[in-house]
This record gives C-alpha cells, structure tokens and sequence, in this order.
C-alpha cells in the first residue's frame, strides 16, 4: 500500500515538474535596493501562476553585452528590463520578439499611457511593455535661504526662461548656481530635450533632422550665453547634470534642482539640516509645456523558449497595482493607464520627499519622450553632442554647431 | 642519457602545458579571432541571428583609416606616449634614491606605491579637485604669479590642456609601479661592483651611467615596454574623466576608446568588424614601438 502511494507521489511530483516552466528575469540596476520589492512581485506572481517559476537576475553595467552573448550562445533570457535606446537596438538587431505578436495591441492601448507606449513602437510594432518611467524636469526642489537672498519669489517662476532668469540674480547676489540645466549628458543627446520643451521639433515633416532653424539657434545661443556668464557651470560639459545638482545644491553651491524627488534621498544624506529647509514647487515646464522624460521596457527576445510565459509575467509585473507599488517603494512614474487617480500615489504627509513623490509618481501621461532616436545613436549623438560642446566653449557659433549637426545627422542617421 | 634528456623535456612541457593551453584559449586565440575579425562584416544582429562574419577584406580596415574619430585617437595616443621617458627617467631616478640605506626611506617606498594601489575612481575625485577652476592647480599657479585670477580655467575642459592633465594623473598612478621594478633591479646589482669603482675613484655619476644603467638594461627595456604598452591602450583615465566621450572636443579621444565605443561601449550597437579592424591597427603601431624599443637597446649595446 505504501509502495503504490510513493509510487503515485514522486509520478505526480515528476509530473507536476514537468508541467512547471521556469523563465528567467533580468533587471537593470535594481539589487540590492530593491530586493525586497522584485522578489514579492514575483512571489505573487508564482501564486497567481503555481505552473510558472521566475528566476531573476541582477544585471548591472554587463546588461547589454550579456544579453547578447547569452542570446549568441542560444541561453537566453525570457524577460529583459532595458532603457529605450537599447530596446530599439535590440529590436533593430532582431533580437526581440514584437510584443504585439504575443498581446493584442488595444489590449495594450488600454493598460499603458499611449505617449509611454508609443516609446516602444518601430516600424508599426511594440517591441517593449513599458515599466517605470521617470520626469527629466519632474518637480522643482529649492532651497528658500538662497532664494530670499536673492530676492527670488518662487511664484515667478513659471517656465524655463524664468529659471534661467532666477539662476542669473541667485548667482550673481549669492554666488551660488541657480539651476543646472542637463545640456551634455553622455550616452544621450540632451540638448535635444531642451528643444522639444520648447516646442521646437526635432525632426521636420519628411522625418529629416531640422534642428537649425532661427529658433533652435536662439534658444542655443541663450545657453551659450548662460554658461559664458557663469550663470550654468561650464563643467555641465563634463558631468551628468544630475549628478552635478546633486553635488552642489548639497553642499549649498546651487538653489534649484529640477527633476525626480529621488535627489532629495541623497540630500536628506548628505545635508539633513538643508532636508528639512527644501521646499518642493511644481517644475517649471518650456513653452510646450510638455514634460520630458523616458521609462524602462520589459521586453521577451526572439530566443526566449518560453514566450507565453514570458509575457505573462511581464503583462504582471508592468500592471497598475505592481507599479503603484513600486512607486511607493522608490519615486518612479508609473506608466500604467489611470495612475493618475489611483489612491496609492497620493502624498501621505507634508515631508518634503512625500509631497513630490506623490506628485511625480503619477504623471506619467505627462511624459513626452520628444522624438525616436535614430539606429545608429551613438554615432548621431557623439556628433551632436559635440556640436553642442563647440558651441558652449565657444569654439563655434551657435548656428554653425547647429548646421553641422544636422548635416551629419542626414548624412549618416540610418 | 639521450633518454634522461628527453624525459627531463617532456616533463618541461608538461609543466608548460596548463600555462600554454589557458594562454591559447585566452590571449592568443581572442588575438587571432580579433584580428581576423577586422576583416569581416559582423554585428550584433549577425550575432544574434547565428549567422558568422562575412569576409569583406580590406574595407574595414580603409574605414578606420578614413574615420577622422579614429585619426584624432590615434594621434592622441600618440601624444600620450609623452608620458613614457618622464615616467621611466622619474622612476629610475627615485628609485637610486629610494635604494639609500638612509631613515625614512621604507616610508617613502610605500608612500610612492599607495597611488598603484589607489581605485581610479577615488583618485579621480582627487584629481578633479585640483584641476577644477577654482582648484588647487590653479592656486599653486596663482600663488607663484604664472597665473592671475582671471587666467583660472578648468583643466579638464580645456581641449590644450585635458589630455595633459590626464596624462599627469597617468603618471602619478604608474610612478610606484615602475619604482619597485627598478628597485627590485637595483638590489640585484652586486654592491662589491659599487664599492670597487669607489674605491677606484668614480664618482657617483659615473657609477650611475657607467654601472647602475648598463646593469639595469633589462629592467629598463621591460619598464618601457610595458608603459609604451600601456600608453597605447589608456582607456581607464579617459573614461573616467570625460565619461567616454573623449572631450572637451575629442581632445582626450584615444585610439582604444574607438575601439571600446565600436564594441563594448554599447555592445547592443555594436561593429565587430570596424572595432577589430581597429584594434589591429592599434596592434600594429604597437609592435612597431615595441621593435624600436628593441633596437634601442640594443644599439646602446653595440650589438647591431
């Protein structure tokens, strides 16, 4: 009796194994931060899904290159967190399976944002499930000391020339930096940014660059100028702009950040007393009034052997409640459809860091990613971005940077 | 005997084997799969799709020449090679110091060493502080009148200036290195054969030219070939001070760092075939250096 009972449970333990798919997940920088938050969402999901097990794995600054030669080496992953420029070269290399060809694309117009979703579509295809997201502009933190010295009324300040206009008065009566604009990011091209929040278009009509008209070139020349005056750092040639906020509004050096309330968990570290000084306003948009921004993809490579199971994680992973929940966990946009009025993402007390999570996290049909990059960005980029840096340190004029960009760009962008 | 002879070989080889196999499998087939790579047409989405490179002859290779990224890097790392007789004339010269049996001079030893040993993360936090504008570069030189406060300029974001700047943090790092090879080298040189041209009279500068430098000529052809090498392949300092873009307008833009941004940069935009086609060329201007260093030497030895 007792044979015939062990016979029947390891017959159905094998069976049961043999039913169950394991698929494995990769992120991009998410351990050990958020541990915690990775592992429930997938422990949820096996309890939604006992046929399915997840493994997941943390990649860092190997993310691209391992994919690749996992994907080489026919092991590849089944789901892939990746930035929008590289779900765009993945797709274009042909290693991602279209998402439209596993879920039915009005099915995906009614979970996403479609400005977010429209982020991972080429050639009429969505190739990635849109995750978090993020603001470039975001909300504006301050530090009122600096300001009232300055003479600076917040309220005035409206748009991003009322904040090249308060940088101008806060440097010159307290000798710190007002804002600093991202102007020369590295691996982007973030001067492009500064255009289409101004509502000036990146492309023209025939999907041609046209960057250079009268318009581009003034609003260049006024950064130039800017940075010629020591209103904006000339270092923004050299170091992210975040990064560099980051530094100098915590040592006190500039009064305006710009951009997601995640800075003020390294202010908070770093300055506590000028914490709980920083008040947070809404961010100051350009003359589109659009917010720029970008969000990461869940995508499923062409050699994921496990493609339904795949996608169904993904589909759980990107949905409503998992990314409120994560927006709870760490200041993301969610981009899941009707995050707006979800009540998981409204501020919980008057701290700082609170208020503008809430009002971050939720904006997420705010975020305008401004144009498509085209395949071969890096080498579009490199030539932008030095275009713009010739220009800064005066090494060219304004419209001869703009000029030689956008011929390099036509020439060249594939 | 015959015999003994070849077991002591085959026990030779034996032993050489291991070494032999994983430098096959690691240096020199990547070396060879590189190179030949240069002659391909291959990029990530061959990878992906399985299919192998394309042999295409000589068009990568006439690419990379025609690429004016590429002109500008390696005339960039050639520059850089600058910073090879400073750093090998530096190091020897502190190291017939260091070999003093004087007080402190054990201090002195590690103190030159810590910067081998320093991340070039942190010392570039360091290196970032004295070349800002308002840094300590720019205040010695303030202090000593070369300078006033308006000729103060960032170091770093200077197209005349940054790839010197670099080179100086380059220096600083490889300094210790090269100091213990030499004094390692020094301390096998037999202190009879010093003390015997004292005695005979030499002075110490003749006893540095006429035996410190022929004895230390081996040491001397290694540690310069292994800074040329390494000039010729800096990728960590530029990364880390311009962020890989290689500026202030391509400035600092060294040949490896084309090769870098052509393969492992952002691999998912990856050239196989131009970054391989440029690293031979990288390869080649090296074994070129490499062979002069080699005839140097040995025309100081009147061996020509």
């Amino acid at each position: 009796m007792f044979k015939r009972w062990l016979t029947a449970s390891v017959l159905a333990l094998s069976l049961s194994a043999l039913a169950q798919t394991q698929i494995e997940f990769w992120t991009y920088y998410l351990s050990p931060n958020f541990d915690n938050y990775i592992k429930s969402t997938i422990a949820d999901f096996e309890k939604e899904n006992p046929t399915i097990k997840v493994r997941w794995v943390d990649k860092q600054d190997t993310m691209e290159r391992d994919l690749t030669a996992a994907v080489a080496l026919g092991k590849a992953p089944d789901v892939v967190n990746l930035w929008q420029d590289s779900t765009f070269a993945a797709a274009q290399n042909k290693i991602l399976t279209p998402i439209t060809q596993l879920v039915n694309r009005n099915v995906l117009n009614q979970l996403y944002y479609p400005n977010v979703l429209d982020m991972f579509v080429m050639d009429g295809q969505v190739y990635g499930l849109p995750w978090y997201g993020w603001l470039d502009q975001g909300v504006m933190m301050y530090n009122p000391d600096l300001l009232q010295k300055a003479g600076v009324d917040v309220r005035t300040i409206r748009n991003t020339d009322d904040l090249l206009a308060a940088s101008a008065r806060i440097k010159q009566a307290t000798g710190a930096y007002g804002w600093l604009p991202p102007v020369k990011d590295p691996n982007g091209a973030s001067f492009l940014g500064r255009f289409f929040l101004e509502g000036l278009p990146v492309y023209d009509k025939d999907g041609k660059a046209a960057f250079n008209s009268p318009a581009h070139v003034a609003l260049l020349q006024k950064y130039v100028d800017a940075m010629k005056s020591d209103v904006i750092p000339q270092e923004l040639l050299r170091k992210e702009a975040f990064q560099l906020s980051n530094e100098l509004y915590s040592q006190g050096k500039a009064a305006i950040v710009v951009g997601a309330p995640t800075t003020l968990n390294r202010v908070k570290e770093a300055n506590p007393d000028l914490y709980a000084k920083t008040r947070i306003a809404s961010a100051p948009l350009g003359k589109a009034g659009i917010q720029t921004g970008g969000a990461m993809s869940l995508v499923v490579p062409r050699a994921s052997k496990n493609q339904s199971a795949a996608i169904r994680f993904a589909l759980f992973v990107t949905n409503r409640t998992n990314q409120v929940k994560f927006a709870n966990v760490v200041p993301i946009v969610s981009t899941a459809a009707g995050s707006e009025n979800d009540p998981g993402l409204k501020a919980k007390s008057n701290d700082p860091l609170e208020i503008g999570k809430g009002m971050n996290s939720a904006s997420g049909r705010l975020i305008n990613p401004g144009f498509k990059p085209p395949k071969n960005t890096d080498d579009i980029y490199k030539n932008f971005n030095d275009n713009i840096e010739a220009a800064f340190l005066g090494r060219k004029t304004a419209k001869q940077a703009l000029d030689d960009a956008v011929a390099f760009w036509n020439a060249n962008a594939k | 005997m015959k015999r003994q002879a070849l077991t002591a070989t085959l026990i030779a080889y034996a032993f050489l084997a291991p070494a032999l196999v994983l430098m096959g499998l690691f240096t020199f087939y990547p070396v060879f799969y590189g190179s030949y790579l240069g002659f391909t047409d291959y990029t990530v989405a061959d990878l992906a799709s399985g299919e192998g490179p394309r042999w295409v002859g000589l068009k990568n290779l006439q690419f990379v020449l025609g690429d004016p990224l590429f002109q500008t890097g390696i005339l960039n790392s050639l520059k850089y090679l600058l910073v090879v007789p400073l750093l090998q004339i530096a190091s020897l010269a502190v190291a017939v110091l260091v070999n003093q049996k004087l007080p402190l001079m054990a201090f002195f030893r590690v103190g030159y060493y810590i910067p081998v040993v320093t991340s070039i993360s942190l010392a570039a936090v360091m290196w970032e502080w004295i070349f800002q504008k308002e840094g300590f570069l720019n205040w010695s030189l303030q202090l000593l009148n070369l300078i006033n406060a308006e000729g103060r300029f960032n170091w770093l974001l200077n197209e005349h200036t940054a790839l010197w700047a670099i080179m100086l943090v380059t220096f600083w790092r490889g300094f210790g290195y090269y100091m213990v090879l030499y004094l390692a080298g020094l301390q096998s040189i037999p202190a009879e054969l010093e003390e015997a041209a004292t005695l005979d009279g030499a002075t110490a500068w003749q006893r540095f030219w006429l035996i410190i430098v022929p004895l230390m000529r081996p040491t001397l052809l290694l540690c310069s070939l292994l800074s040329t090498i390494a000039a010729i392949r800096v990728l960590e300092e530029i990364i880390v001070f311009t962020g890989g873009s290689g500026g202030p307008l391509n400035s600092t833009y060294t040949a490896l760092l084309y090769v870098y941004n052509k393969s492992w940069g952002n691999m998912l935009n990856a050239n196989f075939g131009v970054a391989g086609a440029a690293g031979l060329l990288i390869a080649l201007v090296g074994f070129a250096l490499s062979y002069i260093n080699f005839r140097l030497t040995r025309e100081e030895r009147g061996e020509r």
